[in-house]
């Protein structure tokens, strides 16, 4: 136990202090060629033509790739969890979103790259686009995907939802209904290093890749799909990254120069601008999320009802994920017995939206604790009090009905309260994480604390699932 | 064009629009300072020019001939650290080490421009064109501090190799 309380000096605290550190534009090879792309200038169109003949004869330029150039063009982010590839590299028919790649050139220099973006020529239809998620439903919406503008979890359920007590006795019940609707807008991840790759076709057929991703493993992944290659093929190099916060998940750098490397038979170099990263790169999404909480006069949570309408972008990259989580998240750190989550994920044309600190965590915990403020608000009650009656204890479950054996909640929030200068009553002080006892075990959470027994999980098609899974 | 680069003289081609950052990264082969905007906004370019921290994505070759230019590489290689360096590393002010290299420059010609002791709003002030999205700005201003008053750790507990060969 060396390390634990001491000072370790960084791997790379040295590199990092004398410029030493090498990250991806920091690499130049003999030979290497400079990347650009030809973006959509629209948020919605059909795409006419596209014709790159005088880009290719410009000087310096090596090759041009459009989506005919790709050996699989349309590849899903998380294919391996079964959701369906959904997302050109390069735009085919139609453009669904501002800054879409429709081709990418490769040349000698930036310069001359530039230069012959500028000279292809395309053709647009202009379609009107969507963009307001609460108009999902709404008949004669301008539709995102041929499939609508919202995507089903399952071919019978469009949403991530959870079921938890008796969400309709909550409601009948309560003293008061308290109802917000919250709603967290778009973050750039705004990283300082701009996305940027570099690809080289080895001698013996091989390509290494350096790349910026946040996760090396997941873009060989993906630039393996792209390419119809195994992942043996490819050697990806990367982990100095100037900073992702989520948003160097997403892969789109690497496939792309991998495609002009093979094309052009020389190292292709691609290097985002800062508005190209501010524009066209995935943000954290905006959120459109409703809660309705039954309580008690005095400060009892008895249930939640909840509807979220994520905005995935135009393609859905890492969006059902973000979802599930956001869903599970949805009771925050405290206790609600009945629970009604509901979340779409639906499509706009919006930049495809993506990680961000927290991957939809945030955006639910953002909403649940200013909804936690409101009924406090409502109830005329202190909103310490309120959460700390609440705060999850050794016992209670989550919305998914996992049992809670070493909750931190109350410690934390006496922590905060401490931290903040918060001068609490003895009795709040006096509170701990342990099983609920006396005031704090109201009859309405006996019930859940036993509910894991009382409604054992199943497997959709009925059949019981393996013991231990609640 | 000649520039005096990290002290050497050097003779440089391209035109007189050329940014400086682009000869440095390109045609020099010295890296350390970053395009992380190309825009004068973000200071990860920040090279010293006749010892002014200056944007070199913005600054023209044209307008530097004979300049004395100072990139992160000309101000101590592994071996021989300046005491700034040594705080940034032993405070832990590099994070993702992007605009490490800026930083660092803008802090040198605080240092040099005042010797003694810095307080830290002179620190805030004069690294405030430079963006740290690892968000690690009250650790860099500690080590500018530390550095001004010479308060140098001076002794890592103990060194990565040493906890590697210890099977942490």
């Amino acid at each position: 136990m060396k390390a634990v309380g001491a000072n370790v000096p960084r791997y790379d605290g040295v590199d990092h202090v004398t410029g030493r550190s090498r990250f991806v534009d920091d690499f130049s090879l003999p030979g290497m060629l400079w990347a650009k792309a030809l973006r959509s200038p629209l948020a919605s169109a059909r795409v006419l033509r596209v014709d790159t003949s005088r880009a290719e004869a410009m000087p310096g330029v090596h090759a041009v790739i459009t989506h005919s150039d790709v050996p699989k063009n349309v590849v899903g982010h998380q294919e391996f969890w079964g959701i369906a590839a959904d997302e050109p590299l390069l735009a085919e028919h139609e453009v669904r979103f501002v800054g879409q790649l429709i081709a990418v050139v490769a040349a000698e220099t930036e310069a001359q790259a530039l230069a012959a973006v500028l000279a292809i020529e395309v053709e647009f239809e202009e379609r009107e686009p969507f963009f307001d998620v609460r108009k999902a439903w709404d008949s004669g919406q301008p539709q995102v995907t041929p499939d609508g503008n919202i995507y089903f979890y399952y071919p019978d359920q469009p949403q991530r939802q959870v079921r938890k007590g008796d969400v309709e006795a909550a409601f009948t019940v309560a003293d008061v209904v308290v109802e917000g609707v919250y709603r967290p807008t778009a973050v750039e991840q705004a990283p300082a290093e701009p996305a940027s790759a570099l690809s080289v076709l080895e001698p013996n057929g091989r390509l290494t890749v350096h790349s910026t991703s946040q996760a090396l493993y997941y873009s060989m992944e993906i630039t393996a799909r792209h390419l119809c290659v195994p992942v043996g093929q490819l050697k990806f190099v990367g982990g100095t990254v100037g900073g992702g916060f989520g948003g160097k998940i997403d892969t789109v750098t690497e496939p792309v120069t991998a495609v002009l490397a093979l094309k052009a038979r020389r190292p292709v170099k691609w290097r985002w601008t800062r508005e190209e990263e501010m524009l066209c790169s995935s943000t954290r999404a905006p959120w459109h999320i409703e809660i309705a909480d039954a309580v008690t006069k005095d400060g009892w949570i008895l249930g939640r009802r909840t509807l979220t309408l994520h905005d995935a972008g135009a393609y859905m990259r890492t969006s059902a994920y973000a979802c599930s989580k956001h869903t599970f998240h949805l009771a925050g750190a405290y206790s609600v017995p009945a629970c009604a989550f509901n979340t779409f994920v639906v499509m706009t044309n919006h930049v495809p939206t993506a990680a961000m600190r927290g991957f939809g965590v945030t955006s639910a915990s953002f909403a649940v604790e200013t909804h936690m403020n409101r009924v406090a608000e409502v109830l005329g009650m202190d909103p310490w009090e309120l959460r700390l009656k609440n705060a999850n204890r050794v016992g209670d479950t989550s919305p998914t009905r996992v049992v809670y054996a070493n909750p931190s909640t109350v410690t934390t929030l006496l922590a905060a309260a401490d931290a903040s200068g918060v001068d609490l009553p003895a009795e709040l002080r006096a509170m701990s994480n342990g099983k609920r006892v006396g005031a704090l075990l109201p009859a309405h959470l006996v019930e859940q604390q036993r509910e894991p027994k009382a409604h054992p999980l199943v497997w959709r098609d009925g059949r019981p699932a393996p013991e231990g899974s609640n | 064009m000649k520039l005096i680069v990290n002290g050497q003289p050097r003779t440089v081609g391209g035109n007189a629009l050329t940014p400086l950052l682009r000869v440095l990264r390109e045609e020099l082969g010295l890296v350390g300072a970053k395009a992380g905007c190309q825009h004068g906004s973000c200071g990860t370019c920040t090279v010293l020019v006749d010892g002014q921290p200056r944007r070199s994505c913005l600054l023209l070759l044209g307008s530097l001939d004979g300049a004395q230019i100072t990139t992160v590489e000309g101000l101590g290689g592994p071996a021989c650290l300046s005491d700034l360096q040594v705080a940034f590393n032993e405070r832990y002010a590099a994070q993702c080490g992007f605009c490490t290299p800026g930083m660092l420059l803008a802090a040198t010609a605080l240092l040099r421009r005042k010797a003694g002791p810095v307080e830290r709003d002179e620190v805030v002030d004069a690294l405030g064109g430079h963006y740290c999205r690892c968000t690690g700005y009250v650790k860099i201003v500690d080590a500018v501090v530390a550095a001004s008053r010479g308060e140098l750790l001076g002794k890592m507990a103990v060194s990565t190799l040493e906890i590697r060969g210890a099977e942490l």
